[in-house]
């Protein structure tokens, strides 16, 4: 209660002329109940984390997690991150990582979508069938596409050599240069139904009456996409795709399953990095500036999320 | 006059050519995701019927010479070591996942109907803290949650889980909750109050059952959330007996590298309660995320 009044108390010091809000708020006290839990639950797993991790960013950390010993340096954490070569490497791929899975889930789903919205027979089954990798565990994912990659035992390793495009099964994951595309390509499986879902619910709201219209005015079916049903689905596109680049930016367990970031760092990405800096090698210091940098660039892909999102309230308002 | 009579019949077969090639196109590309999502499950299913010896061959028994439920009968046979832990996986699961569940329906559904309602000071600013909560990845917390859950002696235990969880879940539950109440008439509200009842009997006489779509969808995405959730219960359960799935299955195959088809069986049983729980509720999934999320 007491953390709600005093951030809107701070909001009142912006706003000047609302001396009425003070009354204001007393008047609606009993609404701040309802919410009440939800805030404190997330004040208690949110505010202090981010409030501890920033301050172990300037902080030399003994190893183990006896952390009284830890002694101030300033910014050197953060110096040493960003002249390290392994950062340029894991930005690199946290890059690919992201904007390929997002990109191509985000296609494919949209289009299962779009090929899912006429009724046929059958229709329910497959949709149901194509949402499934999406509700199963990423561990369970990363253990079938691990046997389906096996390098000696595995089924595409098997298929190539039984057409005859590969000689011995080739190694997918053991090898630097397509470790990368191969988790893409499960991370992909495993989220394509999600921008399905978003888009399904999208078409259900475009009004058919406009695309009949469009149909005997003569627009074809490219156009009629293009003109009525594109522009109808901008809100929802422009969510599920910060979504998915949010999940994406976020992931962890495929490529700590599948590989551990190998081979020589080739399937590190962001988080996993993090993770083996802090759980595996015990440097919390360090492990706690990766996280504020990566907090900074999330407050980038934030801000745009909630712009996304309020222009959904303003047209829900205007609506 | 003839030439529009000639013309007019014309265009409706010019147009339906068109439309059909793209019909063709969606149902080729459908096929082709249909083989990208079924054929690496059904691999799974081949493999988990195979001996461990079979499953080890070059080229690949396409189906198991002799088919086998040796890999369920271990993993299910609480005599067995093996499916003494895994029955105690599944278990942990279980009840950490419907804990979640319940907790966050609890939580989450007076927040979303007073977001909805109330015009209280604050109001935005608060929803949006709660929506970024989707934004932060799981390993920026790791570090002090984990030495906060020590702190208040949560850590091993599955109150630390639940905790933790409760935060994945309530953002979405709150935003799909709150776009079903904003469309409930208030009307239907008043209604009730102006016939004597009080808010609250409103709420959950009139309120609640029309949002039910909503509360199941947030409940199965709880509950599909905590179930499969690996990373805060990799790192703060180190005791054997209190493992969920995906970390005890983790557990037990780095120790078992090659039993792949008692992995591939593992895989299966754990994906069974959320598919079988997804299957018969999608339904109310996607209407939630039309009427809450997608509306205009």
């Amino acid at each position: 209660m007491t953390i709600v009044t005093g951030k809107t108390e701070a909001r009142r010091r912006l706003q000047p002329g609302s001396s009425g809000l003070l009354r204001n708020i007393w008047k609606h006290r009993a609404d701040y109940a309802y919410v009440l839990p939800a805030i404190a639950v997330m004040l208690i797993v949110i505010a202090y984390p981010i409030y501890y991790t920033v301050e172990l960013s300037f902080f030399k950390t003994p190893p183990g997690l006896q952390l009284r010993d830890k002694s101030f340096i300033g910014l050197d954490n953060y110096t040493a991150i960003l002249t390290s070569q392994v950062f340029w490497k894991v930005t690199l791929n946290t890059l690919i990582w992201t904007i390929a899975s997002t990109f191509v889930a985000f296609v494919l789903g949209f289009a299962a979508a779009l090929a899912l919205h006429r009724e046929f027979i059958g229709r329910g089954v497959l949709r149901a069938i194509l949402i499934i990798p999406w509700v199963i565990s990423a561990v369970a994912a990363s253990y079938i596409w691990k046997w389906i990659y096996h390098s000696d035992f595995g089924i595409i390793g098997a298929v190539l050599v039984g057409l005859g495009l590969a000689d011995r099964p080739p190694n997918f994951i053991d090898n630097v240069s397509t470790v990368l595309p191969s988790l893409i390509v499960v991370n992909i499986w495993r989220e394509f139904p999600f921008a399905m879902i978003m888009m399904m619910a999208g078409l259900q709201t475009v009004p058919d009456q406009l695309l009949r219209a469009a149909e005997v005015d003569g627009a074809n079916a490219w156009q009629r996409f293009w003109h009525v049903t594109f522009p109808h689905l901008r809100n929802v596109s422009t969510v599920t795709i910060l979504l998915l680049a949010v999940a994406n930016f976020n992931s962890f367990i495929i490529p700590w399953i599948m590989t551990g970031g190998g081979p020589s760092n080739a399937s590190h990405i962001w988080i996993t990095h993090i993770y083996e800096l802090a759980f595996g090698r015990q440097r919390w210091g360090v492990a706690s500036a990766y996280s504020v940098l990566l907090f900074l660039m999330l407050m980038v892909l934030g801000y745009f999320y909630v712009r996304a999102l309020a222009g959904n309230e303003r047209k829900e308002g205007g609506a | 006059m003839s030439t529009i009579a000639e013309t007019v019949p014309q265009r409706p077969t010019r147009r339906r050519m068109r439309v059909d090639g793209w019909r063709w196109a969606g149902r080729i590309f459908l096929v082709f995701m249909l083989l990208y999502t079924a054929l690496p499950m059904i691999w799974m299913l081949i493999t988990s019927i195979k001996s461990g010896f079979a499953a080890m061959q070059f080229p690949p028994q396409w189906w198991p010479d002799e088919p086998t439920l040796a890999s369920y009968q271990k993993l299910l046979d609480p005599q067995n070591s093996v499916g003494q832990d895994f029955l105690r996986f599944f278990w942990n699961s279980l009840y950490v996942s419907t804990v979640t569940t319940i907790l966050s329906v609890i939580v989450a559904v007076p927040a979303a109907y007073a977001f909805s309602r109330f015009r209280f000071p604050g109001r935005n600013f608060l929803f949006f803290t709660v929506l970024l909560r989707n934004m932060f990845p799981a390993v920026i917390f790791l570090v002090p949650l984990f030495i906060l859950m020590r702190a208040i002696g949560l850590v091993n235990t599955h109150g630390s889980l639940i905790l933790t969880y409760l935060t994945f879940g309530l953002p979405l539950a709150i935003w799909l909750l709150k776009g079903f109440y904003d469309n409930i008439p208030v009307q239907l509200e008043q209604a009730a109050r102006i016939d004597g009842a009080t808010r609250f009997q409103a709420f959950i006489l009139i309120v609640m059952p029309l949002s039910t779509p909503g509360i199941i969808a947030t409940a199965i995405y709880s509950f599909i959330g905590a179930w499969n959730e690996y990373i805060y219960a990799y790192t703060f359960l180190s005791k054997n007996e209190q493992l969920t799935l995906p970390v005890g299955i983790q557990r037990f195959f780095s120790e078992n590298t090659t039993d792949f088809p008692g992995l591939m069986a593992a895989s299966f049983m754990m994906s069974v309660p959320v598919v079988v729980l997804f299957l018969l509720l999608q339904r109310y999934f996607v209407r939630a995320l039309t009427e809450g999320a997608v509306k205009h």
